[in-house]
This record gives structure tokens, C-alpha cells and sequence, in this order.
């Protein structure tokens, strides 16, 4: 650690945007950097609401420190090699320029007076990102919706103890086709060398719909480049249950439902077959624009079972996503839920 | 009990809970600052000086963002 200059932030207040894109619902997140601020990598990821540690370890955060300083030693003759690490134009240059934002929050917390509440967190930015869109009466990109996804997206379990070893690769995946095994590392990725399973989030992130992906692997003693093929729809399949980011889209989406998969214990006894649309009500929101729903007719343990006339199988994420795309606030979406058996027809307001 | 009563105390147990917790954010927070600094390797929340002491020292930059727990 010694080998690094250090620095510690805990605060979102005036964060250079047009710097810092990360994935804002993390609460640890690591950048490695030249003084010139050019990125050498990423590390910490999530993929899990209450196991925040599923996904990061100090092996694989050693490996990357190690592969940060050997990325130094070598700069700037391998700048070429970093350009496509590098932050996107931002919409914003920081957090409080986002309508939603705009005059709540100093630049410094308030260490004297109410610091808890002179803070902005990360998370805050993707909110107020999604808000001035859906504000504005815009569709949400695709990959404001579904940032940063996880390898596991395109098929790759990788070690969380590595920087980019493959544990496994789902039958089937863009993955697969591109002739990815268990056992290989991940060199590099789209051009890109490969320190953490952040830099691949960071590579999948700004990834097309569709897109052709070169994927430097290792295998063995040997290295060869394969190719990932992504269809146009592969972002809209990501989990973003876990996110806290998630709770605002169910606001807007549910009327702050949140929704589960029916078991198959459940489908069983409501005789949903495996390839139907069957969404639990966990939960029903109890206040302000998150009871919209409760105060349409949903209750605890609905099994939504049709939606705008959808009636195909999907994830809560699959859903919220739909809705997003395709409905506005205002919009009154028909939806079926099961009841103690009883089918019930309701209106799913949007926001 | 009847049942104003009832809800006057439970509101301000809630209100005493929610209180205590924000002391003790409040403390954590004031802690975090005290604890890090003394540490003596971080730089804390101060991105302009972390790359003032990485262009001096000719070293790179590690940047944690983390909340305070």
C-alpha cells in the first residue's frame, strides 16, 4: 500500500462526474490512477442487496494492486492500451447540476453542524440521473437502467479471488459461443487489460446493443482472442433487484411494489406452468408516491399473472425495465393478480 | 391505555430511536475522520491534494470511495 499515494472519500457532494463513472450503488469502489488522472483500473463490485462482499476479496483486490503498479511502471508507453479505460462525457459535471439535486447539497460536509445530513451519497447520482429523464418525459437508456452489469450478464462466473480467472461459463451464453472455458483468465477485453471483474463491468457498460466484444484469454501456457457476440437485448436480462438504486424505479414502475418470482411450490399450487409470467408481492409501499399501488387495490402475496398483456415469464428487473420503456407517467397499465385463487383485475398506475 | 395515548408514547419512542441512531451516525462519522487521519497513510476526502502528493512522489493513485459504515 505504501507504493500508492491513498486517498479516502466518503461523500458524493461535488464529485467530478466527467472523472468518476462508477457503479454509484456500490459503497466501496476503487480507482487506480495516474497523477495526469489518467485510470489504470477499477476494483469493487456487488451483485448481491445484503452480501456486499460476495463479489470482492482482498486476494482479488491484491492481484489488481499488483497489476496497477505494473500498469504505472510501464506508462505512459502504454497509454494506447488505457484510452478505452478512460471516463465518457458526462451529462453533468457534478451531482448538484442534476435538476433533482440542484441547491441541496454543499460541497463540503458540514462537519460542525448536521454532517450526516450534509452528505450525498454515491447512489444519489443514479437516482437523480434516472429522475431527469423520466422527469422529462424521455425513455431511460438502457444503460442508465442497467449499469455496470456483472460478467455473469454474458455468461462469466470469474473468481472473485482473481483479477479475471473463469470459474464458469453458462451452456449456452455469448460466453460459450465465443469458446470461453473454466480455468481461463481474462486477459484483456475489449482492447482493454483487465484487473477486476469492475474493469469488465466497466467494458460491458459502455458496450453496445448489439456488440462484438475481442477477449483476450489465457489458457494455460497459451493466449488466443476470441470473440463475444452480444444480441440487442442482452443488457435488459441483468439483475438489479439487489440495487438500492432499484427502490426509485419501483416508484416509478410499481407504485412501489416490490416483486419476487413465485416459487415453484407456489406456481404449483396456483397452476402457473414454468414459462408464465408469475410475480409475488413482497411488499406494498405505505407512504407518499411509493403506496400508488396500495392505494389501487394490491395487497401482500398477489401473484401478478398478466401486465399491460404480457403474460411470458420474467424477473421483476425484466419487468420494471418494460414498463420504463414503454409507458409514461401518467399511464394506466392493466394488470391480472391471483388472489387466494381468484383472478382480480387492477390498474397499475405509472409515475 | 386509550388509544391517543398510545400512539403519543409510540411516536416518541420512534422519535427517540430515530434520534439515538442519528448520534450514533453522527459519532461514526466524526470517528471515521479522527481514526483515518490518525492512520497517518490516507489522505482523507481530499481528492485535489491526492494528486498534488501523486505528481510530487511520482507514485500512483489509490481512490477509495466508501461510505461510512
Amino acid at each position: 500500500m505504501d507504493k500508492f499515494v491513498c486517498v479516502r472519500v466518503v461523500q458524493a457532494n461535488a464529485l467530478d462526474l466527467a472523472l468518476f463513472q462508477f457503479d454509484y450503488d456500490l459503497t466501496f469502489a476503487v480507482f487506480f490512477m495516474n497523477a495526469d488522472r489518467t485510470i489504470y483500473g477499477r476494483y469493487g463490485s456487488r451483485s448481491d442487496r445484503k452480501d456486499a462482499t460476495k463479489d470482492i476479496s482482498i486476494a482479488g483486490l491484491g492481484e489488481a494492486l499488483v497489476a496497477a503498479l505494473d500498469l504505472h511502471k510501464h506508462y505512459p508507453a502504454n497509454k494506447a492500451s488505457l484510452a478505452g479505460k478512460q471516463p465518457r462525457p458526462a451529462r453533468f459535471k457534478t451531482p448538484d447540476e442534476f435538476p433533482s439535486l440542484r441547491g441541496k447539497y454543499q460541497a463540503k460536509l458540514d462537519y460542525e453542524g448536521k454532517v450526516v445530513q450534509s452528505c450525498m451519497h454515491c447512489h444519489q447520482v443514479r437516482d437523480a440521473e434516472r429522475r431527469f429523464f423520466r422527469d422529462d418525459r424521455k425513455p431511460i437508456p438502457d444503460e442508465v437502467l442497467y449499469p455496470f452489469p456483472m460478467p455473469d450478464a454474458i455468461g462469466l462466473s470469474i473468481d472473485s479471488k482473481t483479477k479475471a480467472g473463469v470459474k464458469g461459463v453458462a451452456a449456452g451464453s455469448a460466453a460459450y459461443e465465443a469458446g470461453i472455458k473454466a480455468g481461463d483468465e481474462i486477459v484483456t477485453l475489449d482492447g482493454q487489460p483487465i484487473l477486476s471483474i469492475a474493469d469488465m463491468q466497466w467494458v460491458l457498460h459502455n458496450a453496445g446493443q448489439p456488440a462484438r466484444l475481442p477477449a483476450q484469454v489465457r489458457r494455460g501456457r497459451g493466449r488466443s482472442t476470441l470473440e463475444l457476440r452480444l444480441d440487442k437485448d442482452w443488457r435488459r436480462h441483468c439483475d438489479i433487484a439487489w440495487r438500492a438504486t432499484t427502490w426509485d424505479l419501483r416508484r416509478m414502475a410499481g407504485g412501489g411494489l416490490l416483486l419476487d418470482e413465485a416459487t415453484a411450490e407456489e406456481r404449483k399450487l396456483a397452476k402457473l406452468p414454468s414459462d408464465v409470467l408469475a410475480l409475488r408481492v413482497n411488499h406494498v409501499g405505505e407512504y407518499g408516491e411509493h403506496a400508488v399501488a396500495k392505494k389501487a387495490g394490491f395487497r401482500k402475496d398477489d401473484i401478478l399473472v398478466s401486465v399491460g398483456g404480457l403474460t411470458g415469464r420474467m424477473t421483476e428487473s425484466e419487468l420494471i425495465g418494460y414498463l420504463l420503456r414503454n409507458n409514461m407517467p401518467g399511464d394506466k397499465i392493466p394488470v391480472t393478480v391471483l388472489r387466494a385463487g381468484e383472478r382480480v383485475d387492477l390498474e397499475l398506475p405509472m409515475q | 391505555m386509550n388509544a391517543p395515548i398510545a400512539i403519543l408514547i409510540a411516536s416518541l419512542f420512534l422519535a427517540a430511536t430515530a434520534l439515538n441512531a442519528a448520534e450514533d451516525r453522527r459519532e461514526r462519522v466524526l470517528n471515521d475522520r479522527k481514526e483515518v487521519a490518525n492512520a497517518g497513510q490516507w489522505i482523507y476526502n481530499d481528492l485535489a491534494e491526492g494528486f498534488a502528493e501523486a505528481g510530487r512522489t511520482g507514485k500512483p493513485l489509490l481512490v477509495v470511495f466508501r461510505c461510512v459504515p
